[in-house]
């Protein structure tokens, strides 16, 4: 019983740092990114380079971070930028960007199956019972992502501005507020995210260039049912990934798979706000 | 009872002069091209097997039956603007539904139609299910993609749930088939595709199809006009999954193996990126792009597995970043300027008055009854309890201060969505939840504040879709001529639009489409008009027009009409009586005088507190 209220909520967690930089993108630019799976997997490879040039694991997910926000600025001057007015073809875009990551790391990588060495392996003993080290320590993570991003939401002058773009985006800029540098900004983050999310992950699974493909369908799904805020993707995240370890581990592990895109597109039927809190 | 006016006269010439100008209509256009085009790709599918070697055949094969996949993804995002990545999922259904039952039931030519009947409506109904889902009136176009994105997760994992039934993972083979030759199969394929393609071909060129780009550039216009668009979409998606299962039900039957990936989201997108580069919204674009890339695919993977993906999606970015309209129509403009034509022209329409109805409005004493109605959006009150009743033959305007809750008294009485409480009558039957397009059915036209009509749509398409509700829209042909009542006709005519029925209404002036837009509303022949700001930013003389047309309406065809107007002068010329609106609450109803006379509403226009007043 304790396993498995532990499983469910380190699988919420896990899934809310896999999708809080989708959710970031969305909040700010009303963009749909589906290179974020590319960009988890664009993180797994980087943990396996960091760990095959002997450096420490714990380094892996800061480096992603920093690599994907590099590259997010990039992506964003080049392939995003032109589509804003366009959000229905800015998922094409980001998909097809997708596909290019992945052939660039299968062509740099090969398309088999590799692992990362894990930071920490084995069990902690938690009460009477013993639980997978690293998926409290990714748990632990996930909740410091919610809060650093809640306190750079609130607490910050980039988080007033980016406030002001999502609220009112003209009138923002008639303030004076540099809503392009708001949004390259907010890509290369959430890009920064995504990846971090990918190296995190990493240690749990192995690493392969459609590695977040799956990842990419329900942090989509969780993203759109919660609206855009972070405790509503908390929410979102304990509901739908509760429903999904209660559906694997009493019904089968085939129709837990399904369970968060069928939950979600139900719950977007009745309700189109979803479970959002504001 | 209606008299030819002067004006009806005056429109036919007009129309008889178009249609006499130019014999190259899109009409006979579309069937002409049709016919050389389905007789090209006949020769083409006739020859292939003579001049390809079997491995390409076979190739094409595969890749003749996903084009006629690609047809369907065509029509409902180039044309319709529905964005599915679950296509997919109907070839998967036509190919499972070959094989389940070749594998598991029997083999021979009655079971053979059995299984394709059994996937075309199954892919069809589950089609239908998901159109439902994804369609209602209010959803957002995202959450169709959502919606078309689950389809083939589920249908994937519903696959490997199945276990020895359906293979699971690695799928079902060895079943028996007819061992045909290749050339065979090639010609049924190609057959297909050719039909299918010359099918769609004259169905986008219909006003069906016509009706189907309106949804996309303007779907709530269409639906204020009248016209079922969740019932359209849906019908859309069943036939399109329909035509997608009997591709994959071919598909499977001639490889004699199906495997999950068949119906799976990656193939969906695939999809798409084949649509996207050939051009969307052109059929033959996004039909060759897919012989293309497919058969290049095919001889590439062996020699540059990840290259060729790699190209593939550099090529699909760019185009959907600089060239979203895809390679179509740059090649077809190329052609054009080759062949010194231009794009063809503009349907000639005829117009001539329709008969005035049969029933008369004079049985019903109240059109319009609205009883205690409010609209809250949480705490805030923008309508609160606002009760009254319009009459037949009679103009009422609703006048207030800005914020008054003018414009969303007309979206309460126009949607059964909008109210939160109280209830509205129209003819005597309340309107309930009921969708834009019921309430129209029960008779109440709405025109709008700003003018938003269809950019890409001619004057004469706007009104032939303004009488969809009439008259239907024909699916493979175009109307041309059409039947409108007189006062649209006057209305045309007294802004010039009779002689504009070729041009898109991107190019009308501001006057022009107010006269347009109000001659649609007219067009669907409502009994109750539900009018925002008619007038606004018109001339003098295009406002005394259509005030005209307007009183004209309510004394000789008994309309009653609902007018929100800010300008009181006008107000005072055309209405019979007027409410008025003051911070969501009916402060008072009367006649002309009344109002004018009355010192609570010149309070309110003063600024002054309205409370104070008695």
């Amino acid at each position: 019983m304790t396993i498995l209220a532990l499983d469910i909520v380190t699988t919420a967690l896990i899934l809310f740092v896999v999708a809080a930089g989708l959710m970031v993108i969305l909040g700010v630019m009303k963009l749909i990114n589906f290179a974020h799976g590319a960009f988890l997997t664009v993180g797994g490879y980087t943990a396996m380079v960091v760990t095959d040039a002997g450096l420490s694991p714990w380094l892996a997910a800061p480096a992603a971070l920093a690599f994907g926000f590099g590259a997010g600025l990039l992506i964003e001057r080049v392939i995003v930028r032109p589509l804003y007015d366009r959000p229905l073809d800015a998922i094409l875009a980001t998909w097809g960007l997708g596909i290019v990551i992945t052939q660039l790391i299968t062509l740099g990588f090969g398309r088999e199956v590799q692992f990362a060495a894990s930071p920490m392996t084995g069990t902690l003993p938690l009460g009477d019972t013993e639980y997978s080290a690293w998926r409290l320590v990714v748990s632990g993570v996930a909740l410091a992502v919610g809060a650093g991003l809640t306190a750079l939401l609130y607490l910050t002058r980039f988080g007033l501005n980016a406030r002001a773009v999502i609220m009112n985006e003209p009138l923002a800029r008639g303030l004076g507020i540099d809503s392009g540098r708001v949004r390259a900004t907010t890509f290369g983050l959430g890009a920064g995210l995504a990846c971090a999310a990918g190296a995190l992950i990493t240690p749990l699974l192995s690493v392969d260039p459609n590695m977040g493909l799956p990842w990419l369908v329900n942090s989509f799904m969780l993203v759109l049912v919660s609206g855009v805020s972070i405790p509503s993707l908390m929410l979102a995240s304990l509901l739908l990934g509760g429903a999904q370890v209660l559906v694997s581990s009493f019904v089968s592990p085939i129709l837990g798979g399904m369970t968060i895109v069928v939950l979600a597109a139900a719950l977007l039927r009745i309700n189109p706000k979803g479970l959002s809190l504001g | 009872m209606v008299e030819p006016a002067p004006v009806a006269r005056a429109a036919r010439p007009a129309a008889e002069r178009a249609s006499g100008a130019t014999a190259r209509t899109p009409v006979r256009s579309a069937w002409r091209s049709a016919l050389v085009g389905s007789a090209l790709g006949l020769a083409a599918v006739a020859a292939g097997p003579f001049l390809l070697d079997t491995y390409t055949t076979n190739i094409l094969i595969r890749a003749l039956f996903l084009a006629a996949l690609v047809v369907g993804v065509d029509i409902l995002w180039g044309y319709a603007g529905v964005l599915t990545f679950g296509q997919s999922a109907f070839f998967g259904v036509g190919a499972y539904a070959c094989a389940l039952v070749f594998t598991h039931y029997g083999f021979g030519p009655g079971w053979a139609v059995g299984a394709l009947a059994l996937g075309v409506l199954g892919a069809a109904g589950v089609a239908a299910l998901v159109g439902w889902l994804a369609f209602y009136h209010g959803a957002s176009p995202l959450y169709a993609s959502i919606i078309t994105l689950a389809l083939p997760i589920v249908l994937v994992q519903a696959i490997f749930a199945g276990g020895r039934f359906t293979g699971s993972s690695s799928g079902l083979s060895a079943f028996p088939t007819y061992y045909w030759s290749v050339g065979t199969w090639f010609t049924i394929a190609g057959v297909y595709l050719v039909a299918v393609t010359a099918a769609a071909w004259l169905f986008v060129r219909s006003d069906f199809g016509r009706l189907l780009v309106a949804i996309r550039e303007n779907e709530e216009r269409c639906a204020y006009l009248g016209v079922p668009v969740s019932g359209v979409k849906i019908a859309l998606m069943a036939a399109s999954g329909a035509v997608g299962a009997g591709a994959g039900f071919g598909y499977a039957a001639f490889t004699n193996v199906v495997a999950p990936e068949l119906g799976g989201f990656l193939l969906g997108t695939e999809l798409l990126i084949w649509t996207a580069l050939g051009g969307r919204g052109t059929l033959i674009g996004p039909v060759l792009g897919t012989l293309g890339i497919d058969v290049t695919a095919s001889y590439l993977t062996g020699a540059l597995p990840f290259l060729w993906s790699l190209l593939i999606g550099i090529a699909f970015v760019a185009v959907i970043v600089l060239l979203p309209q895809g390679v179509a129509p740059v090649v077809a403009s190329g052609a054009r300027r080759l062949l010194g034509r231009g794009p063809a022209a503009p349907s000639p329409l005829a117009l001539a008055p329709a008969p005035a109805r049969a029933e008369t409005r004079e049985g019903v004493a109240a059109p319009l009854k609205v009883e205690n109605l409010s609209r809250r959006y949480g705490s805030l009150k923008v309508l609160d309890g606002v009760s009254f009743e319009a009459q037949a033959g009679a103009i009422l305007s609703i006048v207030g201060p800005n914020g008054a809750g003018k414009t969303t008294l007309m979206r309460c009485l126009s949607d059964g969505g909008e109210r939160t409480g109280g209830r509205v009558h129209v003819n005597g039957v309340e309107i309930g939840r009921g969708a834009p397009q019921t309430v129209a059915a029960l008779g109440v036209g709405r025109s709008f504040q700003n003018t938003n009509l269809f950019d890409t749509l001619t004057v004469g398409e706007c009104l032939t879709l303004a009488r969809y509700k009439r008259d239907g829209a024909r699916k493979f042909a175009r109307r041309l001529a059409l039947d409108l009542p007189q006062p649209a006709l006057d209305i045309l005519s007294a802004t010039g639009l009779s002689d504009r029925l070729g041009l898109e209404t991107r190019h009308l002036s501001h006057g022009m489409k107010r006269g347009l837009e109000l001659a649609m509303v007219l067009a669907t022949e409502p009994d109750v008009l539900l009018l925002d700001e008619p007038t606004a930013g018109l001339t003098k003389a295009e406002r005394t027009a259509i005030g005209g047309v307007l009183v004209d309406l309510a004394r000789a065809h008994g309309l009653c009409t609902l007018l929100i107007e800010h300008d009181l002068d006008f107000v005072r010329e055309i209405s019979d009586r007027v409410v008025v609106l003051h911070q969501g609450e009916l402060l008072m109803e009367g006649t002309v005088e009344e109002v004018v006379a009355s010192d609570l509403v010149k309070a309110v226009y003063a600024g002054e507190r309205a409370e104070t007043a008695p």
